[in-house]
């Protein structure tokens, strides 16, 4: 039961960076696929009435982990504690440089909010990246299951670590770079004319590098987690984590060249699913594991509250999950095709 | 050296309080305006007043504004019982989590899946499906503030638990949990308080039009519908449900209830203190006006009811500070009568016809509206000083419940970044609003073609 709900909290998780990975991605690229007000107003356009439905499902995330695994939320979010809260400060200035920038007709207004809205969004991407990279290396967890980490100590990936160093750092590139190319593939689809075309382009040469860069991060990972590929591979989520991802990669890249934007998006969006799942499987049981000791690792098992409490969270969360997917229906088909700048007077989205 | 740059559960409370209490001026706004928003869009559906649309889609922007703040507001609230709160968290994790995942779940996602429905699809979906929208939102922040509530009932008056063989906390009875009386009581005082700042505020806007002479229809309508729910809110908010809550407060937590009132000294035919100042330390109500027997009839329901004072319960349960709280609980009280006089008042003048020109109440009811921000801020105030030293009352306490790996200066550091922060945002909102306000509802053809429009034409 235990494993179940790790692949339910983690799934959670991997839904909210698929779904506020592409506004992370088109974020990012905003300034670079955008150049004048209209342009602009289309990738506002692409994220901006879903914003907080995204963002919602990182509360879905941290509500279902305080219930299920309260003993990891504590140590790692207090572990964590100046990265987080730098993680919601650029949450919020993201959703707010979305909401203010329409409301006044000003260029420099806007440019000023498009500005804080890139750069949020960049570093949501670099830091969430960090996060993930964190998760693989562990972190320097003592004996009572607590730990509280400097944002760099020596730059090594053993005993007491920091929050960067080379591993994480090149996981947040990676990240970064994929988030990017996620970003530019959902703009291909939902946007017409140079943003499209920008986006295009852009999508071909993000994908393309995120290739390298991922032989290099599993190469690493090799490297500093050795521990790894051997649970890894008697794990069948791993392995059904590993086709869901090569069918995508088939799938996005033959959208890419086929021009096959829905495609390409689908296949963007279940890479990102697939490659973090097989993350998420590799790591099991420990999820945070410990760079002083083996033993100090906290595991799916000694984290998670009893199983009656579980049983009950049992019965209602298919029930959310359910309803969740309803709207997720509804939205998709309200918000199906391509963003239109001039088919709605109501407002900026 | 002793500080309180030492004490670290100082600076933890002081940054849960300073976030929650911000974070709270916004839902308590759109959980109250929800509803005007689904009733104007029936009136709409029903009679074809373009009125009432127009209503609609003015108020949307208002609620769309204080939805986005409130989510960005709202998301640190959650995190904190990570960051902030660890240790709370791996005590009771197991039965609270289980709310705080619920309300993202069936809450939340409903709420944030149609919002953007509310404010920008009112031709896309149809006058049938944007009365639904309206629906599906003001259902969603109702929701959350149920389970949110629940969440803090357990903590007010823990049931439905038991403690697992680690020593934390797990959910024994799920129906007990979710049904605690205590979180009955508190929904219902602390929505209708919701809908007295919806009122409020929407009756301070039509008088602000009424004064200027402009938008007269709208204007008209504000008042109207701002009063006369204001009236009946703040005739529910105190009772029953104020004294539901109290009646609550005195059967489980009888020396907060005593702390509440700065009532020292226990006994029958207890009063109540119109007014007073608590004296800690010479322990008794300086210069008191009271009303004899009052608070053992509203407390307990007989005159002659016995009523615990401060002294009948070790110095160690004592609500941590007494004058914050008894402050807080009486200046609500007193607001929450001004309020009833107020809305009563207006609404005797509009059915007199006198609403719209009676120049000296407009002014007041416009000035009026950050009152009861400030008498909801109170109303938490007093539920949460009320439970120190208790974070779930009678099992843990607040001093054991923060992080303790997180130091002191982090502490600090991060409340200083949300002051800087909340400022800025504060900062925005208030101008943000007041030049939407400003344009007015029935400024469509401009003002609802976003700016950015113009800028393609």
């Amino acid at each position: 039961m235990i494993a179940t709900w790790y692949a339910v909290v983690s799934f959670m998780l991997i839904i909210y960076i698929v779904l506020d990975g592409r506004n992370f991605g088109a974020g990012m690229l905003h300034w670079f696929v955008a150049k004048t007000p209209e342009e602009r107003r289309q990738v506002l356009a692409a994220i901006g009435p879903l914003w907080s439905w995204h963002e919602v499902w990182l509360v879905g995330f941290g509500g279902t982990l305080v219930a299920i695994f309260p003993r990891l939320m504590a140590s790692a979010f207090a572990g964590y504690y100046l990265a987080l809260f730098l993680i919601l400060w650029c949450l919020i200035l993201r959703g707010v440089s979305i909401e203010v920038g329409g409301h006044i007709n000003d260029r420099l207004w806007q440019t000023y909010w498009d500005f804080i809205f890139v750069c949020s969004n960049f570093l949501l991407a670099i830091l969430f990246g960090a996060a993930a990279g964190n998760v693989a290396r562990g972190v320097p967890l003592n004996a009572d299951g607590n730990f509280s980490m400097a944002f760099f100590t020596d730059f090594n990936v053993r005993g007491h670590v920091g929050l960067l160093d080379w591993y994480t750092v090149s996981i947040a590139i990676l990240a970064a770079v994929i988030l990017a190319a996620h970003g530019a593939t959902y703009l291909t689809l939902k946007t017409e004319g140079s943003v499209h075309d920008r986006s295009e382009k852009l999508a071909k040469y993000l994908w393309i590098a995120a290739v390298p860069l991922s032989v290099v991060v599993l190469v690493e990972s090799r490297i500093v987690r050795p521990d790894l590929p051997g649970r890894a591979l008697s794990n069948p989520f791993w392995w059904l984590g590993l086709i869901v991802t090569g069918v995508s990669i088939i799938a996005l890249i033959s959208g890419l060249v086929g021009k096959r934007e829905r495609r390409a998006f689908l296949g963007s969006n279940f890479l990102i699913f697939g490659s973090l799942a097989t993350g998420a499987a590799a790591i099991f049981p420990a999820m945070l594991h410990s760079t002083l000791a083996t033993e100090n690792s906290l595991t799916a098992y000694s984290v998670a509250c009893s199983p009656s409490t579980l049983r009950l969270a049992g019965l209602w969360w298919p029930v959310g999950f359910a309803l969740a997917v309803f709207y997720f229906v509804f939205i998709s088909r309200r918000y199906a095709g391509k963003v239109s700048v001039q088919r709605d007077t109501q407002g900026f989205y | 050296m002793n500080s309180i740059f030492n004490d670290p559960g100082f600076w933890h409370r002081l940054q849960f309080g300073f976030t929650i209490v911000y974070h709270y001026l916004f839902p308590q706004l759109t959980m109250g305006l929800a509803w005007f928003l689904v009733y104007w869009k029936w009136r709409a559906l029903r009679t074809g007043d373009k009125k009432y649309n127009q209503a609609v889609r003015f108020w949307a922007k208002i609620f769309g504004l204080n939805f986005a703040l409130g989510v960005v507001t709202g998301i640190p609230m959650e995190f904190q019982f990570g960051t902030n709160w660890a240790d709370f968290s791996k005590y009771a994790g197991g039965v609270i989590g289980q709310t705080l995942a619920m309300e993202g779940m069936f809450a939340f996602f409903l709420e944030s899946a149609f919002v953007g429905a509310l404010i920008w699809g009112e031709k896309r979906l149809g006058p049938r499906g944007h009365f639904a929208a309206a629906i599906a939102v003001a259902l969603g922040s109702w929701i959350s503030g149920y389970f949110i509530l629940v969440t803090n009932a357990f903590m007010q008056h823990p049931v439905g638990y038991q403690i697992e063989a680690n020593g934390s906390l797990g959910i024994s009875r799920m129906s007990a949990y979710l049904l605690n009386p205590w979180a009955f009581v508190q929904f219902a005082h602390n929505q209708l308080a919701a809908l007295v700042t919806g009122s409020f505020v929407v009756a301070a806007i039509g008088a602000f039009y009424a004064l200027r002479g402009v938008h007269s229809v709208q204007a008209k309508l504000y008042l109207r519908a701002g009063t006369f729910v204001g009236l009946i809110a703040s005739l529910l908010v105190a009772f029953p449900t104020g004294d539901a809550q109290a009646k609550m407060v005195g059967n489980h937590q009888p020396v907060t209830l005593a702390a509440m009132e700065g009532k020292f000294v226990g006994g029958p035919m207890a009063p109540v203190a119109l007014i007073g100042q608590p004296n800690v330390a010479a322990q008794r109500l300086d210069n008191p006006i009271e009303v004899p027997g009052a608070l053992s009839f509203l407390a307990y329901g007989h005159f002659g009811s016995f009523v615990h004072g401060l002294n009948d319960f070790p110095k160690d349960q004592w609500p941590d500070n007494l004058e914050l709280l008894y402050y807080s609980f009486h200046i609500m009280i007193t607001l929450g009568t001004l309020f009833i006089v107020l809305m009563g008042f207006a609404t005797l003048q509009n059915l007199r016809g006198r609403l719209e020109s009676s120049r000296l109440l407009l002014w007041v009811l416009l000035l009026a509206f950050p009152y009861p921000y400030i008498a909801n801020t109170l109303g938490w105030m007093t539920a949460e000083l009320g439970r120190q030293p208790w974070l779930i009352y009678g099992l843990f306490h607040t001093r054991d419940g923060y992080s303790k790996v997180v130091s002191n200066g982090d502490a600090i550091f991060t409340l200083i970044g949300f002051t800087g922060l909340y400022f800025v945002l504060g900062l925005l909102f208030l101008g943000l609003t007041g030049r939407e306000i400003g344009k007015g509802p029935e400024d469509q053809a401009t003002a609802v073609v976003d700016q950015r429009e113009a800028v393609l034409a």
